[in-house]
């Protein structure tokens, strides 16, 4: 028994040391760079967007620092800390909680998926941590009273909410009177979601609905939603749908010869690149929903732009944007803060005024944010289908602000 | 010294460096890694006592550990009911569930059990996807339930440490497996292999084969549900594919297969193997190979199936037999005279 026992404790000690070497090894880094700790899908089904997140961050790093970092912190530089989140919400509210705690970041940011942020913030607020979200569109990511949480990017309602702005201002601009409205939209939780507030704001600015109709975004044949569009003969369509059905709406619609004077849709699948592929002039005059175009009509956009294509190949996206301005958002908070305190970097954030800068490539007038970590100012694009030298281009026409210098938009579309 | 004094003393050693460990890994990232261990091996362990001593092999039994999450959280959430006793409740309503799947499922033999397991639990993940509200109860369909943070209190199963975590699935492991050795030791336990193995001449012999699984598996799924509640008050989070889903379940049978089916250390030692190793390749792999602990798992356990086919409890404990042979032999004498 004796050797035996000598021998567990040598075991049990060699674990212990062991132990305390993992446990102690990452906190070495300690230096003067402000560490920000992005959870992001790297792999895994929206891969694909996490690793643009990925590089507009770096891209926007890349030229703090090198414009001297934060000098209210004595030139400080940032340091972008990744974690995977595989899209996966365990993964992400674990990974979260290694960044915050054996990492020690500062300040995180992230996650893409709604899924994924909404339950990584309470992570971040329960450790007091400022958390900025640049795109995460669920509303209730900012509606829990959070304290740390703050998103750069419009909330899910606000689409909505846009979509009907978009409406009122073109008809008072263009003279036009539209009366009725339906509803046309892929089943899942994506769409009913769109489809619930469209009936409260459309019951609220006196449309009538004609028309009200889910349909699964896995059909093959879309000619009985057609046929009913047709009969209902609406003034406006509203659309959501994923690529495939787009598609095959627009190219049916076509077909059946259905042309209501405007078709608005929500982003996804009508703004997959696909779609114009698919669709060549039939999809001429429709008007698409979302956060960012690369015609934006703002300081900086066009360059900002060309530079990022020249890095990485490809122009950005409304969601590399809204990951881009964020690091400049958290600079700026970072700067008036003078400190890397988790309280007053919060503070910080919480005050935030900004309107100038890099950041206001947006296609928004500046980041402000509300009580609840919302920013007051995010809004979305309208883009409308056209033909520019005999190609089918998405152009930028709402807001006004933004709109793609000399173009007037064809509104209503088929008159 | 005897073999028993050997056992006991070990067994001693063991609970103690498992109780002492907070005080050498103090990392909340480190200590989360050991609960999310304890947590497999629980899971495991409990799934054990049907799928290991009652010679079936369900794999649905991620079902279990919904019933007791959903339970607990819905019962906090909407009617303001501590966690604790929601996760009886929970275990309670799993436990009941799973005597209703077994009544008519046990008659099945091989496959057909495991498949029919597999569409049970892939069916209510399924509906829970897609239902908003039952009635009064909020499930909140594929987005999942979210639990509030509170002020951090036993009552409200919240802690703003992880050593209160630790500590409670570290008991519960404890409990369980106490729980498995005291059942493979009694008359249940002897029924129970005698079934697994022979039903019909288990049947001839008198044995109710049929009563014995019905009860293996209501305790399996009592337990399975507690860790359920246990996870959701851990992540403050869960939504049905991640915690109801195939890949929770088939990791528990992963880790049960690799560590020894039927065997009370089995559980633990297949997740010693297994969770470190999917931990440290999702932080420090995950960059390289999305899925590559996956591969990593399909590996081991082909390895294992095909030198070790009863896992690798049967063989350590061979070589601990020997250890332990040797041991008490030689000093033999001394031993008795101390």
């Amino acid at each position: 028994m004796k050797s035996h026992d000598k021998g567990s404790l040598l075991t049990c000690c060699l674990a212990a040391a062991l132990g305390l070497v993992l446990a102690a090894s990452p906190v070495l880094a300690a230096d003067k760079a402000v560490k920000i700790g992005n959870v992001e899908p790297l792999s895994g089904p929206s891969a694909s967007v996490g690793v643009q997140g990925k590089q507009a961050r770096e891209m926007a790093v890349e030229e703090i620092n090198a414009a001297g970092g934060i000098k209210s912190l004595g030139g400080a530089k940032l340091e972008l800390v990744y974690a995977d989140s595989k899209s996966d919400p365990t993964v992400g509210v674990t990974e979260t909680e290694r960044l915050i705690n054996t990492e020690k970041v500062n300040l995180m940011t992230g996650c893409w998926n709604s899924a994924v942020t909404y339950p990584a913030t309470q992570v971040a607020e329960r450790y007091g941590i400022p958390f900025v979200v640049p795109v995460a569109v669920r509303d209730t990511i900012t509606e829990r009273g959070f304290k740390n949480v703050f998103r750069v990017a419009a909330k899910d309602s606000w689409w909505v909410r846009d979509q009907f702005r978009f409406l009122k201002d073109m008809q008072e601009e263009t003279g036009t009177k539209l009366k009725t409205i339906a509803f046309v939209f892929e089943n899942g939780d994506w769409g009913t979601g769109f489809a619930e507030k469209w009936r409260e704001l459309a019951k609220k600015d006196g449309y009538e609905v004609v028309l009200d109709e889910p349909y699964p975004s896995t059909a093959t044949d879309l000619t009985p939603v057609v046929t009913k569009l047709k009969s209902a003969n609406p003034d406006i369509v509203m659309l959501v749908s994923n690529a495939a059905d787009a598609i095959l709406l627009t190219n049916t619609m076509a077909e059946m010869q259905v042309k209501p004077k405007v078709v608005l849709a929500s982003g996804g699948g009508h703004a997959d690149p696909k779609f114009l592929e698919n669709t060549g002039d039939t999809a001429y005059g429709i008007f698409d929903e979302v956060e960012w175009n690369t015609d934006v009509n703002k300081p900086g956009a066009k360059e900002t732009n060309a530079k990022f294509k020249k890095k990485y190949g490809y122009d950005l996206t409304g969601e590399s944007v809204d990951a881009y301005a964020s690091m400049y958002v958290i600079a700026d908070a970072l700067e008036r803060a003078a400190s890397t305190d988790p309280a007053k970097v919060r503070e910080a954030l919480a005050s935030t005024k900004l309107s100038t800068g890099p950041a206001m490539i947006v296609s928004y007038d500046g980041v402000e944010f509300d009580k609840d970590g919302q920013n007051k100012n995010a809004g979305i694009v309208i883009v409308q289908v056209a033909k520019i030298d005999g190609k089918p281009q998405r152009v930028t026409v709402w807001p006004k602000s933004a709109r793609r210098a000399g173009y007037t938009p064809v509104f209503p579309a088929n008159k | 010294m005897s073999r028993k004094q050997l056992d006991t003393s070990l067994l001693g050693l063991a609970a103690l460096i498992a109780f002492g460990l907070p005080l050498v890994v103090t990392s909340p990232t480190y200590l989360q890694i050991l609960i999310l261990l304890f947590f497999y091996a629980y899971l495991t362990t409990s799934w054990n006592l049907v799928g290991g001593f009652a010679g079936v092999l369900p794999l649905g039994h991620s079902v279990f550990v919904g019933i007791g999450a959903y339970t607990s959280t819905i019962l906090t959430l909407q009617y303001g009911v501590s966690p604790w006793i929601g996760m009886l409740v929970g275990g309670l309503l799993a436990a009941l569930v799973g005597v209703i799947i077994g009544l008519p499922t046990f008659r099945l033999r091989g496959a057909y059990f495991c498949l029919c397991t597999i569409a049970f639990a892939e069916g209510i993940r399924v509906m829970v996807e897609n239902i908003d509200s039952l009635g009064p109860l909020k499930i909140n369909g594929p987005r999942g339930l979210l639990i509030p943070l509170k002020e951090p209190s036993f009552w409200h199963y919240q802690f703003m440490s992880k050593l209160p975590y630790y500590y409670i699935i570290l008991t519960l492991l404890i409990l369980v497996l106490a729980l498995t050795w005291f059942i493979s030791r009694s008359k249940i336990g002897y029924y129970l292999a005698a079934g697994g193995e022979e039903p019909e001449a288990a049947t001839a012999l008198g044995v109710n084969v049929a009563n014995c699984k019905l009860l293996a598996m209501a305790l399996s799924c009592f337990f399975t549900a507690l860790a359920g509640t246990f996870y959701a008050q851990l992540m403050l989070y869960f939504y049905p594919k991640g915690l109801m889903g195939l890949d929770l379940s088939f990791e528990i049978a992963f880790i049960a297969l690799i560590g020894g089916r039927g065997t009370i250390a089995g559980p633990v030692i297949g997740a010693l193997v297994l969770r470190p190793l999917n931990e440290f390749t999702r932080i420090y792999l995950s960059d390289m190979l999305p899925g590559l602990h996956l591969v990593i798992f399909g590996l081991i356990l082909i390895l294992v199936m095909l030198y070790k086919p009863q896992g690798l409890t049967a063989p350590l404990a061979a070589a601990y037999d020997k250890l332990a042979r040797k041991i008490t032999r030689a000093p033999n004498a001394k031993g008795a005279a101390a």
